[in-house]
C-alpha cells in the first residue's frame, strides 16, 4: 500500500507586483479620456444615433427610429383640411355680412360677425390641438 | 484649342457643380414651409376675417346717403330740368355720394347711386342698351334694371340704392332723399323720418310709429314716388 503523498501546494504564479505586469484599473491611465461622454463630446445627445431628436418614441425596440404614430401626418393634414374650409366658409360670411349690412339689415350682420368669430375659434382649436406636432 | 473644344462638356463643368444650381438644390430640398407653418398662415387669415366682420358689422363701411350726424339729408335741386332720355350724373347728398339721374322716354324720372356695387365703379346710363335703356357698369359688366336698380346681370350682389327724386313746376330736378340696397322708397323716407321727425311718420302712417289713423292718403306728400323709386313729375 502507498502511502499517499503529503499535499503539496500547486505551483503560483510569480507574484505581479514589482512585475511586468501593470496594475488594473478601469478606464484610461489619461485622466482627460476618464471625463464623461456628453463632456468630451457635446455634439452627441442622448437621440443621437437613432432619428430625428424631435421624434418621440423611437426605439429601442421593434420600429425604432421609424415613424411610431402612423396616422399622425394624415391627422395633420385633415387639420390643415379642415382649416381651408372653415376659412373659406368665413369668406363666403363675409360677403353676406357686408350685403346686408349694406342692405340696412345691421342685426343680420351682427350675426354674421358672430358666425365669423366661432369660425375663427374652430381654426384656433385646430392649430392648438397638437402645438408638439410638426 | 477651338471654341468648339472649348464648350465640350467636361467632368469638371457639369451643371451639377454650379454653386447657384446647387444652393437651389439644397433649398429646394428642404421644407422651408411645414404644414403647420401652413395651418398658422389660415389661423391669422381666420382672425382677420373675424376682425373684418366684427367691422363691417360695426359701420366701418360708408353706405349712400349716410350722413355723420345721421339726420335725413336735405333737399338738394340738381337742374333746372331734364329732358327725356338724358341723365345726369350729381352728388347728393354728401360730397362723395355720386349718384345719377334719369328721365326716361316716358318721363319717369328715377335716380340712383352711381356707385356699382360690385366694386365701387362708377355706373353709367347707357340708353342704346335693353329695351327702354340701362344702368351700365363698365368695369365687370354690371347691368341694373333703370325702373327699379335692381341687377340684371353681372356680379354685382345687391341692387343699387335709390335716390328719391321729384319735380317741381318749374321743372327744376331735385333730390330729396336716399333709400338703401333693397329698399323702397316709402321704407327708406319712412325710416329717416322716424328719426329726425316721428311726428310726421306717425301722420302718414309709416309701420313702427303705431300711427297710421290719422294719415292722410296720400302716403308720402313730400315726394310723390312711385313704390318702385320713381317719380313721375310730382309737385
Amino acid at each position: 500500500m502507498t502511502e499517499p503523498l503529503e499535499p503539496v501546494e500547486p505551483p503560483r504564479p510569480p507574484d505581479p507586483a514589482g512585475t511586468a505586469y501593470p496594475d488594473y484599473h478601469p478606464g484610461s491611465a489619461r485622466p482627460e479620456l476618464n471625463r464623461p461622454l456628453h463632456e468630451r463630446y457635446p455634439q452627441i445627445r442622448p437621440t443621437s444615433g437613432y432619428a430625428d431628436p424631435r421624434v418621440r418614441h423611437t426605439g429601442p425596440g421593434p420600429g425604432a427610429g421609424s415613424e411610431q404614430e402612423p396616422e399622425r401626418s394624415a391627422k395633420l393634414t385633415a387639420r390643415l383640411v379642415l382649416a381651408l374650409s372653415v376659412v373659406i366658409g368665413q369668406l363666403w360670411a363675409l360677403t353676406e355680412v357686408v350685403n346686408v349690412w349694406m342692405e340696412g339689415d345691421t342685426g343680420t350682420a351682427w350675426w354674421g360677425a358672430g358666425f365669423l368669430c366661432l369660425s375663427f375659434l374652430v381654426v384656433l382649436g385646430l392649430w392648438l390641438l397638437d402645438p408638439k406636432d410638426r | 484649342m477651338s471654341v468648339t473644344e472649348q464648350q465640350q462638356p467636361g467632368p469638371d463643368n457639369g451643371s451639377g457643380n454650379d454653386p447657384r444650381e446647387a444652393l437651389h438644390d439644397r433649398i429646394g430640398a428642404d421644407s422651408l414651409t411645414t404644414r403647420r407653418d401652413y395651418l398658422r398662415i389660415v389661423a391669422t387669415v381666420s382672425g382677420g376675417l373675424a376682425v373684418g366682420g366684427l367691422a363691417v358689422a360695426g359701420g366701418i363701411l360708408h353706405r349712400h346717403g349716410e350722413t355723420e350726424d345721421g339726420k335725413a339729408p336735405a333737399p338738394k335741386r340738381i337742374a333746372a330740368q331734364l329732358l327725356p332720355g338724358e341723365s345726369l350724373a350729381f352728388r347728393y347728398p354728401g360730397d362723395e355720394d355720386r349718384a345719377v339721374a334719369v328721365r326716361m322716354d316716358d318721363g319717369t324720372l328715377v335716380g340712383y347711386s352711381a356707385v356699382c356695387t360690385h366694386l365701387a365703379c362708377a355706373v353709367l346710363w347707357r340708353k342704346d342698351r335693353g329695351t327702354e335703356g340701362e344702368l351700365y357698369c363698365p368695369c365687370h359688366e354690371g347691368v341694373f334694371d333703370a325702373r327699379t336698380g335692381e341687377v340684371t346681370a353681372g356680379p354685382p350682389p345687391r341692387g343699387l340704392p335709390k335716390v328719391v327724386m321729384t319735380e317741381l313746376e318749374d321743372g327744376s330736378i331735385w333730390a330729396v332723399g336716399t333709400t338703401r340696397s333693397g329698399e323702397s322708397v316709402e321704407e327708406g323716407l319712412c325710416r329717416q323720418l322716424r328719426q329726425d321727425r316721428p311726428d310726421l311718420a306717425t301722420r302718414i302712417g309709416c309701420p313702427g310709429t303705431g300711427g297710421g289713423a290719422e294719415a292722410p292718403p296720400a302716403p308720402v306728400p313730400s315726394a310723390p314716388a312711385a313704390p318702385d323709386g320713381t317719380a313721375t313729375g310730382g309737385r
